[in-house]
C-alpha cells in the first residue's frame, strides 16, 4: 500500500503492521518512526505494531459506555476554567471577537446571531496576491456610508442639505469607474432611491431639502442620510486587510470583518468561496448545508477552547456535540429549547430545567413514560441502561459433558 | 450561483439509488431509515436529483480516522 517511500521499512515488516486492527494514520506514524529510528529487524517492528494495536484497541469506546456524559464532563471541567468574559481585541487582525465561555455558551445555544460576528475572506489567486485587486474586494464588501465620501452640511437659510464629496475618496473607492462624475450621479441617485427626495447635483456636490421647509425635516433627512449604504454590504461595517503567509510559503492577502453576510460575500467576485468562512453557524446552515454546519461547530468550539489553552479536550468530545446538534437536519440547541427539551420522556425533561411546567403539561395532555432512558431511571432509582445497567446475567448451571470428537 | 460542493467545509454528498445498498447500510447499523440522522430536502448541499426518502451517503474527510462515512434520511 505505501509503496517504496520509506527506505528502512521492507516488505515484512508493511506486512506485519498492514496485518492489524489500526487505522491508517496510526500505520503511517508506525511506518514514519521507523524510517526515522533507521533500520530494525521485522521482529522487532512485529512488536511495536502489536504494542501498537494493543494500546489502540485498549483506547477505544466499549459498548454501552455513555458517551455523551463523557463528553459533557470533558467539556465542562476544562470550561470552569474558562474566562467569563473577554473583550480585548482577539488573535487576528485587531477586530474583537467574544472568547471564551460566552463564546462556547452561544455555540451550544446556537444563537440565531452571534455577539461579535465576523467573516475570514480569501481571495482568488489574482486577488490574492495583488494589493491593489485585493482592496477593490474590499471596497464591495465593507460598507461605504456618507461619512466616509465627503462632508454633510446643512444650510438652513435655504433649508437644503449639502453633501461635498471628496474626489479622492470615489476614485479609490470605486476603482472600476473611471469617470468621477459617474460616480456622484450614481451616489445622487442612491440618496434620491432611499430618502425619496429630488436631489441637485453640480460635479461633486450634492444638494437636497425637505419638500416642504420645515427644521426638523431636514434634521431627520441628515439623520437618515448617515445611515444609506451606497456600496459594499450593510452588515459589514469594517474590513481588515492582511498578508498572512500560506503553506508553502507565499503570501496572500485575507480580509477579516466585523459583521457577517456569508451568502452576499461568496458571491463577489474575486471571492474564493471554497475557503472562506464565518463565525455565524446558522450562516453557514443557510448557504452549504448541514454538514458544513456540523464542521463549523466542530472547528468553532475547538478554536474557543485552543484559544484558551485548552487544547486537550479531545476532539472527539465536540465531534459527538456537533453530531447531536445537527442530527435531525437542522440546527438545534443544546438545553431547554433544543436537544433536552425535546427528549421523549417527561421526567427527563423535568429534571433539566423548569420542573413544574414540564409535569403540569404531561399531566394535562396525560402522557406517559416508558422509563427507557438513564434519567427517568435515576429518578425512580431502577437500574439505568447503560454500562453494566443494561446487561442481564444469569446464573445457571449445565453438564460439562466431554466432547465425543 | 456560488457551487457549494467545492466549499472546504462540505464533504461528498451522493444519492444511495440502489435500494440493496440502503438495506445492506441498514442492517449494518441495525436501524430502521427513520433513524438515520435527517437531512432537509432544501439543505443546499444536497445533490439535484435527491428526493425525500432518499438516503443519502455523506463521505467526511475525518479527524480521527482516514475518512468516514455517514448516512443521512432526506426529509421535508
Amino acid at each position: 500500500m505505501t509503496e517504496a517511500e520509506y527506505e528502512h521499512v521492507t516488505a515484512d515488516i508493511e506486512a506485519v503492521v498492514e496485518d492489524t486492527e489500526l487505522p491508517r494514520r496510526l500505520k503511517e506514524r508506525i511506518y514514519e518512526t521507523i524510517e526515522e529510528r533507521g533500520p530494525i529487524p521485522t521482529e522487532q517492528a512485529d512488536e511495536i505494531a502489536q504494542a501498537t494495536e494493543t494500546k489502540y484497541v485498549d483506547t477505544r469506546v466499549d459498548p454501552l459506555d455513555p458517551v455523551g456524559t463523557v463528553s459533557a464532563q470533558s467539556i465542562g471541567e476544562p470550561g470552569t476554567q474558562m474566562t467569563m468574559n473577554t473583550f480585548h481585541y482577539a488573535g487576528v487582525a485587531e477586530i474583537d471577537v467574544t472568547q471564551g465561555l460566552p463564546r462556547l455558551i452561544e455555540l451550544v445555544d446556537a444563537r440565531k446571531t452571534p455577539d461579535t460576528p465576523m467573516m475570514t475572506v480569501y481571495l482568488d489567486e489574482e486577488y490574492a496576491t495583488d494589493r491593489e485587486r485585493a482592496h477593490e474586494v474590499v471596497w464591495s464588501i465593507e460598507s461605504t456610508k456618507i461619512l466616509s465620501l465627503g462632508d454633510v452640511s446643512t444650510n438652513v437659510a435655504d433649508m437644503l442639505v449639502q453633501v461635498d464629496l471628496n474626489e479622492e475618496t470615489l476614485i479609490e473607492r470605486w476603482p472600476t469607474v473611471e469617470d468621477v462624475d459617474v460616480v456622484a450621479a450614481e451616489i445622487a441617485e442612491t440618496i434620491e432611491d432611499a430618502l425619496g427626495v429630488q436631489t441637485q447635483r453640480s460635479e461633486t456636490l450634492i444638494e437636497f431639502g425637505p419638500s416642504e421647509p420645515s427644521y426638523r425635516e431636514l434634521l431627520q433627512l441628515v439623520e437618515e442620510l448617515r445611515d444609506v449604504v451606497f456600496k459594499g454590504i450593510e452588515e459589514v461595517s469594517r474590513v481588515v486587510i492582511r498578508k498572512e503567509t500560506v503553506a508553502d510559503g507565499d503570501e496572500e492577502f485575507v480580509l477579516y470583518t466585523e459583521g457577517s453576510a456569508f451568502g452576499d460575500v461568496i458571491e463577489i467576485e474575486g471571492v474564493d468561496a471554497s475557503r472562506t468562512t464565518c463565525n455565524n453557524i446558522h450562516e453557514i446552515y443557510r448557504n452549504l448545508g448541514v454538514e458544513a454546519a456540523r464542521e463549523a461547530i466542530i472547528n468553532e468550539t475547538m478554536d474557543t477552547l485552543e484559544e484558551q489553552g485548552l487544547d486537550d479536550v479531545n476532539v472527539r468530545h465536540l465531534m459527538l456535540v456537533s453530531d447531536i446538534m445537527t442530527n435531525r437536519g437542522t440546527i438545534e440547541s443544546i438545553g431547554r429549547h433544543g436537544i433536552s427539551g425535546s427528549k421523549e420522556s417527561v421526567l427527563a425533561r423535568a429534571a433539566f430545567e423548569v420542573t413544574v411546567n414540564h409535569l403540569l403539561d404531561a399531566a394535562v395532555h396525560g402522557e406517559r413514560d416508558r422509563l427507557d432512558g438513564v434519567i427517568e431511571n435515576v429518578i425512580v432509582g431502577k437500574p439505568v441502561a447503560i454500562g453494566t445497567g443494561d446487561v442481564d446475567l444469569r446464573m445457571g448451571s449445565f453438564s460439562a459433558q466431554p466432547s465425543d470428537d | 450561483m456560488v457551487d457549494v460542493s467545492q466549499h472546504e467545509l462540505v464533504p461528498e454528498h451522493t444519492v444511495l439509488d440502489d435500494p440493496d445498498r440502503v438495506d445492506e447500510v441498514l442492517a449494518e447499523y441495525n436501524v430502521s431509515k427513520t433513524n438515520l440522522p435527517k437531512i432537509k430536502s432544501s439543505d443546499p448541499a444536497l445533490p439535484e436529483d435527491a428526493e425525500v426518502g432518499d438516503v443519502i451517503e455523506i463521505v467526511r474527510d475525518s479527524r480521527t480516522t482516514e475518512q468516514a462515512t455517514v448516512y443521512r434520511l432526506v426529509v421535508e
